[in-house]
């Protein structure tokens, strides 16, 4: 076969799976090719100019923690940073940031460019290159072709893009872009199941038309918390984002015109976020609530443009212009571009591993919306581990794979590969049945030898992982070793603030989890010689001590989980004869033929049930035996 | 899947016998064997089995089409004679055209795998068939209507009403949620453990429901004990088969009183024998009296009352026992000694059966008292009383760490492994349900 270029990788699509995707395998050393319709239009953000919030934050610090760069450029073009749930304890806080959402796709193109083995190309891939039964490149529309080992396919909702603005339809991948019709087909003619999912988008507003003294200022952390281990300081000045109401005039209106909505007249066949519903939805669905909430937020420091998050609506274009201006503050408002929803074709995830290869093609990887998640972070997240796993697969090395006791990534990629998906998947802190252990501020522990494996940690940020680590210990083992005794003022000081008796002698470990025990006092009793301490340092310690007692008991359910791993399969077992077992699972176990309970109990697709029959029938063959 | 076969009805001679496939190609091995080719789902029809051109009954072939169906299989039912020759005939020709002998309990699996029945059904279901007697019945019957998941139902929407309420505060903080009522979330987890905690507690007698309530007749010697053993296993309809746990090596006899399963237990014999099996005895009469639910004290109602009675009865004050005065039918009887002050006793004779339907009546009453009686819903399995336990256990874990102001991460741990257990009884809850109940509740998406 003769090619225009080879690649060791190819990825198709520059979104945020695809960013992560090939900046993974090309600094894994994999020659690596970025096939891209629109190269000005790399990372960027189609709907929200956000990254980050309640679990998606996780996502984005294990990203980092293993090597990635979301959270590096987030962090270079972030313009309003927020740490949330801070009330609530330290599993479930999480950074989320405003980005500009010019300089984030300036930024990541930087980055892309800036990286040796990357090479952005742009152009449309129409079709899989299939030699000899083999994968071996893409085809462009233009006519080049490219040869590839392996291919990451990170099309987002271009796969076969529909978008519904009222009773109007078109083609496209986002408003006023060409959608990826022919790859689509060209996946269904390779026996992928395809499946249809919606999301959309709300109105974006000409700033100079808002009354901005109508709404209330919501500001960004004084500290701003950064997603990267590797970031110090937030350099970019930063800005407010604004909140408001809708009215009963605004949801009465709607509810005259709902069958404008493609949502109620029935022409999008797709199934929408329930948790991202449009306005149409709020208002018919909770029709008793006076008003929703809506967030004005600027899309950056170069323009005029505002995002109106929380309206997002598919009604048309001309109506929404007549709904916003019945938002108290927008009534001289014009919109820039409309919202609309937009329909797109997924692959069933379940024909994935855990290494996101698909079982149908191998060297064949799906990361991002085409597995039926949403969100920038579960794009980025899935790009990442296609991308390093592409990468380990074309240079014969054993693939990554994460564990949900682990990560967040491991949670989100098992939910996806066991369950399937029947409305986009996002992620939530409720999916991770570890969630204490899972905390945004310590991903790197989790996660950061296996960035080193790999070999996406550099050195100089493996030395600072390796700093803090003994930061770390040596923070634990000064709680644990400074202790108040009864002789001590301090003592006597401790016990009056708390009102409570401390006993003879204590440690600050155990103090730390008493109530009304803040890190700013276990910080004033710390010896004097060990300062300065960071106060996220402290902050991760402690969050050990918090939750230890719990992590303890998890650790004993996740060993008992796993007691049954090394169980042998015998390469003879008859998995069609053991009864309770449905055809679609005997066809999985007869295809991946699994040596242990283990590689079983790992196999996409293995329910819960089946996976206790088949351990009941292996039990007792091995008592009989 | 292969198609299974086996006799739904109990072994042995009867009027009738009822002959159960389940599966892909059960309607076909029927219409070959009775050559017909038109069964109307749940309608009965009369047809004759052939096996080489021979007829081997008239039979009523009912069939019901998946997922219609106990298994939630195709399922054909054969109503046979009931003669051991003409039921293995059947099986016979069914295994001929493909089917195989179902393994035990396979019917219920299928149905539970195909989602017809839950676990605390397919459990019942097994409860049902080991039932020895009407009372244990009636708790399995009122388990497979799903009596019991409906009780736990109320507990388990509780549990995730305050889950759904908890999960949205933390993972909802930008959207506009009303702020979680203290009051009402202590409330409702109040009303749990509570309602937990009175099913649970009626496993006591449920336990003895499905394992038998021990009854030991005890005495000293010759005052009629085992006449009266006797004479009640006579009386009373003797249960046949064993009753799990329970060894036969003392003189056992498991009897059903008023549908209630006994385990009679006479402690007889003790004294005449030598001084070693004495001791033995002894310990074995001990043994027995601990372990009884209620003991029948037997004194001779002819007699004096010696220093042997007064011991036993001093043993046995703080038991539930009953004082039953044998020899009811002797002129010499003299009828309870006032001055024993161990207030009502019951006259009986074992000798002539006099008597015997009042200490009937009075066994029953006094188990009654002890809430063992066939009332209300049960709990008769040891692993539904355990997962109810723990349930409970960290309801009130979770109220604990409520009430002490812990963030809602910390809350929800407990609550959570308290839905695990309800759900090992009544099925699972999963992230899924908690989610779309949240999505329903609370109007979500910024």
């Amino acid at each position: 076969m003769s090619f225009d270029e080879t690649f060791d990788v190819i990825v198709i699509g520059a979104g945020h799976a695809g960013c992560e995707a090939a900046s993974a395998a090309a600094r894994l050393g994999a020659e690596t090719g970025l096939i891209t319709l629109n190269l000005d239009l790399v990372g960027q953000m189609s709907c929200n100019p956000a990254i980050g919030g309640i679990a998606k934050g996780h996502l984005v610090r294990e990203i980092d923690a293993l090597g990635g760069i979301m959270g590096r450029v987030i962090d270079r073009t972030g313009i309003q940073f927020r740490l949330l749930n801070r009330s609530r304890g330290p599993a479930v806080q999480s950074p989320r940031a405003q980005a500009d959402r010019m300089r984030y796709r300036a930024e990541m193109r930087r980055t892309l460019e800036a990286t040796s083995n990357l090479h952005l190309r742009q152009g449309k891939v129409v079709d899989f290159v299939i030699h000899h039964g083999q994968l071996a490149g893409v085809n462009l529309e233009d006519g080049r072709c490219f040869g590839a080992k392996a291919v990451v396919v990170a099309t987002g909702t271009f796969l076969n893009g529909l978008i519904h603005t009222g009773r109007r339809t078109y083609r496209g991948g986002r408003a006023g872009e060409p959608a990826a019709v022919e790859l689509a087909e060209a996946l269904k003619n390779l026996g992928f199941p395809v499946g249809r999912l919606k999301t959309g988008t709300p109105p974006r507003l000409d700033g100079r038309t808002i009354d901005w003294s109508a709404f209330e200022p919501q500001p960004g952390d004084k500290t701003p918390v950064p997603f990267s281990f590797s970031t110090d300081e937030i350099e970019q000045e930063q800005i407010k984002c604004y909140i408001g109401y809708t009215t009963g005039q605004v949801h009465d209106s709607i509810r005259q015109n709902i069958a404008e909505s493609p949502l109620y007249s029935g022409k999008i066949q797709g199934v929408g976020p329930r948790y991202c519903p449009s306005i149409e939805d709020k208002v018919v669905k909770f029709s008793d609530k006076s008003r929703h909430q809506l967030f004005l937020e600027p899309e950056g420091h170069d323009t005029n443009e505002v995002y109106l998050n929380g309206f997002s609506t598919s009604l048309p274009a001309e109506l929404q212009q007549d709904l916003v201006r019945m938002i108290p503050g927008l009534e001289e408002a014009r919109v820039i571009r409309p919202g609309y929803a937009i329909e797109y074709d997924f692959v069933d995830p379940r024909e994935l591993g855990p290494d996101l290869q698909t079982s149908r093609i191998a060297g064949l990887f799906h990361a991002g919306q085409i597995n039926g998640t949403t969100g920038y972070e579960e794009a980025a997240c899935q790009g990442l581990v296609a991308g390093i796993n592409a990468a380990l697969f074309t240079q014969k090395r054993e693939p990554l794979r994460l564990r949900r006791e682990e990560s967040y990534i491991g949670v989100l990629i098992e939910d996806l590969i066991k369950q399937g998906v029947d409305e986009p998947y996002r992620i939530f802190t409720s999916r991770a049945e570890y969630r204490l252990a899972l905390r945004y501020d310590n991903a790197d522990e989790r996660l950061g030898q296996y960035g080193r494996e790999v070999g996406l940690v550099g050195d100089s940020d493996w030395e600072r992982f390796n700093t803090r680590q003994a930061r770390l210990a040596k923070l634990r083992t000064a709680l644990d070793n400074t202790r108040l005794r009864r002789s001590d003022a301090q003592h006597a000081a401790v016990s009056a603030l708390l009102e409570a008796d401390l006993g003879d002698v204590i440690s600050l470990a155990q103090l730390a989890k008493r109530p009304k025990v803040n890190s700013e006092l276990i910080m004033s009793l710390l010896p004097s010689e060990l300062k300065p301490i960071a106060e996220a340092d402290l902050n991760s310690v402690l969050a050990d001590s918090l939750y230890a007692g719990y992590l303890d008991s998890q650790k004993a359910t996740i060993a008992r989980l796993y007691q049954h791993d090394t169980l042998k399969i015998p390469r003879d077992t008859p998995f069609g004869s053991i009864s309770g077992l449905s055809n679609e699972i005997v066809e999985r176990l007869d295809r991946a033929r699994p040596q242990t309970f283990g590689e079983a109990r790992r196999l996409p697709g293995l329910t819960p049930g089946a996976l206790s029959t088949l351990l009941v029938f292996l039990s007792a063959q091995q008592k009989s035996a | 899947m292969s198609t299974i076969v086996a006799l739904s009805t109990p072994r042995g001679r009867g009027a009738l016998a009822v002959i159960r496939l389940s599966g892909p190609t059960a309607i076909e091995i029927a219409a070959q064997m009775s050559g017909l080719r038109d069964l109307e789902p749940r309608k009965a029809k009369l047809a004759k089995l052939n096996r080489e051109r021979q007829v081997i009954d008239e039979v009523i072939l009912t069939c019901f089409v998946a997922p219609n169906s106990m298994t939630g299989e195709d399922v054909v039912e054969i109503s046979c004679h009931g003669s051991p020759a003409v039921v293995r005939q059947i099986i016979d020709r069914t295994l001929d055209l493909g089917a195989v002998l179902a393994g035990p309990g396979e019917f219920t699996l299928r149905a539970l795998s195909n989602g017809k029945i839950n676990l605390a059904q397919a459990e019942a279901i097994r409860d049902l068939i080991s039932a020895q007697t009407d009372a244990a019945v009636k708790q399995a019957t009122r388990q497979i209507n799903g009596e019991l998941s409906q009780a736990l139902d109320p507990f388990k929407e509780k549990l995730v009403e305050v889950i759904v309420l908890l999960e949205s505060a933390l993972e909802f903080v930008e959207d506009d949620l009303p702020a979680p009522r203290v009051n009402a979330i202590e409330q409702m987890l109040g009303s749990v453990t509570a309602g937990v905690e009175k099913l649970s507690a009626s496993y006591s007698s449920g336990r003895l429901l499905q394992d038998g309530v021990r009854v030991t007749i005890s005495g000293r010697p010759n005052v009629g004990k085992s006449s009266l053993f006797n004479v009640l296993v006579a009386h009373e309809r003797a249960i046949v088969t064993e009753i799990p746990g329970t060894t036969r090596d003392t003189l056992s006899e498991a009897i059903d009183l008023g549908g209630i399963p006994v385990i009679l237990t006479d402690t007889a014999g003790v004294r005449e024998t030598s001084d070693d099996i004495e001791t033995l005895g002894i310990e074995r009469t001990h043994r027995a009296l601990s372990d009884a639910d209620l003991v029948l004290v037997v004194l001779d109602g002819g007699d004096e009352v010696g220093p042997a009675d007064r011991d036993l009865l001093s043993h046995t004050a703080e038991s539930r026992r009953l004082i039953v005065m044998n020899k009811c039918d002797l002129p010499t009887f003299r009828g309870a000694d006032s001055c024993l002050g161990v207030g009502q006793t019951i006259n009986v004779s074992a000798r002539t059966g006099e008597g015997l339907d009042g200490l009937r009546q009075a066994i029953l009453e006094s188990l009654n008292s002890a809430g063992i009686d066939d009332q209300g819903l049960l709990i008769t399995n040891v692993r539904h009383y355990d997962l109810l336990c723990r349930t409970k256990q960290e309801v009130e874990l979770a109220l604990a760490a409520f009430h002490d102001r812990h963030s809602e991460e910390v809350v929800l741990v407990p609550l959570h492994n308290a839905l695990k257990y309800l759900g090992q009884i009544t099925g699972e809850t999963t992230t899924e349900d908690i989610l779309s109940e949240i999505f329903a509740t609370f109007c979500i998406g910024k």
